[in-house]
């Protein structure tokens, strides 16, 4: 059963609990690859996280010139192969999000790979295993559909797409409805 | 004028008209230079060691599968940009030092984990050495002859270079080159073996062809090798010739197999000297200003790259406040798109991001 990540941006809480997972992960070598950012530091608490959306078409693969960023047939968009990437960082350039990290003193980017080593076998990625308020989940396009019948909508837009993403992504991101001006029942 | 550019044009372009492709125009030219070497290094082909002709024609292969691959390589819009670019600044005065590092010490594995680098300088090192005496003995580039009686004379490109004693250390060192570096390479490719049956990272992501094959073969190739020497040694020849069309097989099976596989990083690897080069000299010459925060983040030449490759990609990131997002700096890129989730302009706020780096 094919599973996505699923994101419900205005339930975080800033616990950071899916940095420190990431942190986890084989072969993260314990160094996160996701961020969590206060919307409007000065005033409130709101946070959201923020991740590679692994794009359908994906910028930093396309701007690779040493072919290392390898799209897996899950779609997940894997980080640098360790013995390619050459250290240029037309990547961390290219990403519309700025979510490539680059290692200068191992010549090497590293980026988030949905944890490929669980998810290729349909187990959620560390962030969402971890995440305690259901900002991250791990869903089939199935449960994303009947969560989509919770929520009274009338602008069509159920995830988010153009303009707020700057292209189709494997991670679905359900923006937060009262930022938005639109109704969410619950 | 438009007429005399046509014809400049045109002269310029004869020697690539004489071929149907870069394809053929590369092969040409390596087939020929070799012939050529051979030909000064054999002395007019009069010491060609006919027992490696085997090795020979499997070189001529893997070339033909080498240009292959890399024209196809060379041809994706940032390969070629950072080839072309990259080539022009190769007399840079940091080229030694970063060729030494990038390709000879590998400081940057050792910065990945020494296991790991003792590993890569093994296999890096047993494989380089083993190219420097085969390929020569192949061509003739090097051979021995012996005047006196208990000495051989080191002959390359077909002048004598030395004459040392047939038990000294240079001729044993000579005649035992190859057992050394498979020795190397075995102990390299049985620690990165053994790397890849613990590490649960590499379990996961680890393919049988890309990952567990090229290493076989490598092994493949330095056991034989070596099984060789102990038939020559202990066994008075016994199964040698034999042993020696197995050996010759897995050598020229692991040649035709390098470009198409992981192995392929080898040919492949001096681009990261040219990317650095890159990124210095267009870094002296002018840094990109991030459009929201002002700070310098990567040289203006590099931005604009970017930017084309993906145009041609038919990709075009344009902000709404008429920027291109390549022109923000990765903090402020992440906060734009916070911004555009939550409607408030996070990336205008003067807060340095916080707390980014959890440490595990």
């Amino acid at each position: 059963m094919k599973k996505r990540l699923y994101l419900e941006l205005e339930n975080c809480i800033g616990c950071r609990s899916c940095l420190a997972a990431c942190t986890q992960c084989g072969g993260h070598e314990e160094r996160n690859r996701n961020y969590v950012y206060d919307v409007n530091p000065l005033v409130n608490r709101q946070t959201m996280p923020l991740m590679c959306l692994h794009c359908e078409n994906p910028a930093c693969a396309r701007s690779c010139p040493a072919q290392a960023i390898q799209i897996h047939e899950t779609g997940a968009v894997l980080s640098a192969l360790v013995e390619k990437c050459i250290g240029c960082q037309n990547c961390t350039i290219a990403c519309p999000y700025g979510i490539p990290k680059f290692d200068h003193e191992q010549n090497l980017m590293y980026k988030c790979d949905l944890c490929i080593d669980r998810t290729k076998d349909g187990i959620s990625p560390m962030c969402a295993s971890v995440c305690p308020s259901n900002t991250l989940q791990w869903l089939t396009d199935e449960e994303i559909d009947n969560k989509k019948k919770q929520f009274n909508l009338d602008n069509g837009k159920w995830v988010t797409s153009m303009p707020y993403l700057e292209g189709e992504t494997n991670v679905k991101v359900n923006l937060p409805g009262i930022l938005q001006g639109i109704t969410k029942l619950f | 004028m438009q007429a005399k550019a046509a014809v400049n044009q045109k002269s310029g372009n004869t020697l690539n008209n004489a071929f149907a492709s870069h394809f053929a125009k590369s092969m040409f030219l390596s087939v020929t230079a070799l012939a050529i070497l051979s030909f000064i290094g054999t002395r007019m082909f009069t010491h060609v060691d006919l027992n490696l002709y085997g090795y020979m024609v499997g070189t001529i292969v893997f070339i033909g599968g080498f240009f292959y691959r890399f024209i196809a390589w060379g041809e994706r819009p940032p390969t070629k940009l950072i080839l072309k670019k990259g080539l022009k600044l190769l007399l840079r005065k940091s080229t030694p030092k970063t060729s030494v590092e990038h390709l000879a010490t590998y400081n940057f594995i050792w910065n990945r984990g020494i296991y790991r680098w003792t590993q890569h300088v093994l296999i890096g090192w047993g494989c380089i050495l083993s190219c420097f005496v085969t390929f020569p003995l192949v061509f003739g580039w090097m051979y021995f002859t012996m005047d006196d009686n208990g000495h051989y004379n080191i002959i390359a490109m077909g002048m004598k270079v030395m004459t040392v004693p047939a038990d000294g250390i240079i001729a044993n060192l000579s005649y035992n080159a190859l057992n050394i570096t498979a020795v190397m390479v075995i102990a390299g490719v049985c620690m990165a073996l053994y790397r890849r049956l613990k590490n649960m990272q590499a379990r996961a992501e680890q393919k049988f062809l890309y990952d567990f094959m090229p290493l076989y073969m490598l092994l493949l190739v330095s056991i034989t090798g070596l099984a060789l020497t102990f038939m020559n040694i202990f066994l008075h020849g016994a199964g040698q010739p034999a042993m020696s069309l197995i050996h010759q097989w897995s050598v020229i099976i692991t040649l035709i197999y390098l470009p198409f596989g992981k192995l392929a990083h080898i040919p492949f690897r001096p681009m990261s000297v040219l990317a650095r080069n890159y990124r210095e000299h267009y870094a002296e010459q002018g840094m990109k200003e991030c459009k929201v925060c002002g700070d310098q983040f990567v040289s203006v030449e590099q931005s604009k790259d970017v930017v084309d490759v993906l145009c041609v990609n038919a990709i075009e990131f344009k902000a709404k406040e008429g920027h291109h997002l390549a022109e923000m700096c990765l903090p402020c890129r992440r906060k734009y798109r916070i911004a555009q989730f939550s409607g408030f302009p996070t990336h205008e706020v003067k807060v340095k991001e916080a707390n980014q780096n959890a440490k595990g």
